[in-house]
């Protein structure tokens, strides 16, 4: 059987023209006539105040090229690129984002590459990842920010739950007792989901790498693959997991703010090349998303955005599905239900924004944990080239959103393990369980 | 003798390249659809080359074997080899891409790579032209509803309301189809 049958819209060409699939029918209208037979004064009389008195002021700051398409991979935490987008927070600050939906990680990082996308929403890991040349050619790279913190989780096949596996003790205990291969699925070699599966995993006593099989599935089709049991496990950003529950294959046995609570997630990544050529640009795509990113934390635009989102051009999957997790409404699927304090943030006044340079080393510690590094890179120097801390506090600087003075943080993981970024070296070769 | 793997969803469309292959002496150990077995094809199959369509979600269960092998004596390496960047260029933009096994010659590698770039800008140009056909044929559909809002609200026969039609594109630089879009757009907020 072929996966395709789920998710039909993965195979044509996913770039987004002209979504008649979600509401903005007008938008779309002042795009095609605004240029054409109709004078600009007929049209302006109909665009909303807010747009025609905030027009971005030309100068200096002039972004070097207006039109922008932002590569994105359906998850819940595409959402800064889309709300940016369809609401008009681009236009703000005198630039037009496209978003473009695309099939693979694999394909975010090449469009990226090669210039055919200006930036995309992508993977924390993978960007620094590009920048080491793991599994690929190198490039210089850039993350402008943080997109989101928390709102991953980690699902099992039903047939665990009936084994009694409901929680990483459990599962530990069924692998040392039942002799066979375990299979669990990630979304990429280098990426975010990997590294919180791999800590989870080895949290728990069971080594990734030597105890158990792992393969990479596209989001999308994580839910599918479990279906007809090609895995026991996977770990993917929402809303997977929650659908894995609702099309009853699966419960979530972790949440990633488990593991990390208020961990990096996506960023919104591009080249280096691109940063050194279009400051201004990038600095307006900060503004924008930002300004996305703030609109929609506040809990009662959630509900809008999540019906937004849920059309078939962005992540195409049931609004109840994305809705509940989207607001810290969670259900385990086994029983257990409960308003968690820690659900996907986009926010919190910038402090999830912020490129901190702690956040960028620990995947880096976890990249030569894992043996995907042979040797130390130097940490903070890869960090500091990567992570535009200054663009991005200019960009803030300028929408009053306030800048932590720190470009460290220090986190408590779930094995009581503290990461602050001061010792990165020691902190990757600290771990008894590794590569 | 190359051993190549072709992944697509679209089995059809990647059998000629499959013939031109064979046919040149390759050997094509897999012709499958992206599937959930990707994985274990890889391992069964043991191909030196995965021929596979660009914009395929299953490319990232492939990145995964990558990096996973990278340090073997093997190493797996993406497209073809550092130094042929333009070739790497020409391919994605035609849309395919190619996973190669090992240290395998350019002059081994470069006739089924440039099979494959053939091959799937031949159906690029079918998949085009019948985008095209599409389009014009629709944008008559579009000027037909013009032609008609403008007869009604004018009161003036076919031949008029198409002239009317012609000159106004002419004078804004605009294709006729375009013009009547906007016209059947605006008819929408006006009447």
């Amino acid at each position: 059987m072929s996966t395709y049958d789920s998710t039909p819209d993965m195979n044509v060409k996913p770039v987004i023209e002209n979504s008649n699939s979600v509401n903005n029918g007008r938008r779309d209208f002042f795009r095609t006539t605004a240029a054409g037979a109709f004078g600009a004064a007929t049209v302006m009389g109909l665009v909303p105040k807010s747009i025609s008195t905030q027009a971005y002021a030309a100068g200096s700051d002039a972004p070097e090229i207006t039109e922008v398409k932002i590569g994105f991979i359906p998850l819940t935490d595409c959402a800064p690129i889309v709300v940016a987008a369809e609401m008009g927070f681009d236009k703000k600050y005198g630039i037009k984002i496209t978003p473009s939906k695309e099939a693979s990680w694999a394909a975010i990082r090449d469009k990226t590459v090669n210039g055919e996308l200006h930036a995309a929403h992508v993977l924390y890991g993978l960007v620094y990842g590009v920048q080491l040349g793991i599994g690929g050619q190198q490039k210089d790279m850039a993350v402008l920010m943080t997109l989101n913190h928390n709102g991953q989780g980690i699902t099992l096949a039903n047939q665990l739950k009936d084994k009694g596996v409901k929680d990483g003790h459990s599962l530990k205990r069924l692998l040392d007792n039942e002799n066979r291969d375990f299979t669990f699925a990630q979304t990429f070699p280098t990426g975010t989901h990997a590294m919180w599966l791999n800590y989870w995993l080895a949290a728990n006593g069971i080594n990734p790498v030597k105890d158990v099989k792992t393969i990479v599935v596209p989001p999308p089709q994580m839910v599918a693959n479990m279906r007809i049991g090609n895995m026991d496990g996977y770990c993917v950003g929402e809303p997977w997991n929650a659908r894995a529950i609702y099309d009853k294959v699966g419960y979530t046995v972790a949440t990633s703010q488990d593991i990390w609570v208020d961990h990096p997630e996506k960023v919104l990544g591009t080249t280096a090349e691109f940063v050194a050529k279009n400051p201004n640009t990038s600095r307006a795509m900060i503004m924008a998303i930002l300004d996305a990113c703030r609109y929609i934390e506040a809990t009662e635009n959630r509900a809008k955005v999540a019906k937004l989102i849920s059309g078939k051009a962005y992540v195409n999957a049931p609004e109840e599905v994305i809705a509940g997790r989207f607001i810290g409404d969670y259900d385990n699927g086994i029983g257990k239900k409960w308003k968690d304090p820690n659900f996907m943030k986009f926010f919190e006044d910038g402090k999830v924004n912020f490129p901190y340079l702690s956040d960028g080393m620990w995947f880096l510690t976890q990249h030569k944990r894992w043996g995907l590094l042979k040797a130390d890179p130097d940490y903070l120097a890869v960090a500091s080239k990567i992570n535009q801390v200054k663009l991005y506090s200019e960009a803030a600087s300028q929408l009053g959103i306030s800048v932590p003075k720190d470009v460290m943080r220090t986190s408590k993981l779930m094995d009581g393990v503290v990461w602050d970024g001061k010792n990165p070296a020691a902190y990757a070769a600290s771990f008894k369980i590794k590569a | 003798m190359l051993r190549v793997m072709i992944v697509d969803n679209d089995l059809e469309r990647t059998k000629p390249l499959k013939q031109s292959l064979l046919d040149t002496g390759y050997e094509v150990v897999a012709h499958l659809k992206d599937t959930v077995n990707l994985d274990s094809a890889c391992c069964e199959f043991r191909p030196d080359i995965v021929i596979i369509d660009t914009d395929s979600p299953s490319r990232d269960t492939l990145e995964n074997i990558c990096v996973m092998t990278m340090h073997d004596p093997r190493p797996i390496m993406m497209f073809t080899h550092d130094d042929d960047k333009e070739q790497m260029k020409l391919a994605t933009k035609a849309g395919v891409c190619a996973y190669v096994v090992g240290s395998i010659p350019n002059e081994r590698l470069r006739p089924v790579i440039d099979a494959a770039v053939a091959r799937f800008e031949e159906f690029k140009d079918l998949r085009d032209a019948l985008n095209e056909a599409n389009t014009k044929l629709s944008e008559r559909k579009v000027i037909e509803r013009a032609k008609g809002l403008i007869m009604k609200q004018r009161n003036i026969d076919e031949d008029e309301a198409y002239t009317l039609l012609r000159n106004m594109a002419m004078q804004k630089h605009i294709r006729i189809g375009k013009l009547s879009e906007q016209i059947i757009e605006a008819a929408k907020l006006l009447l």
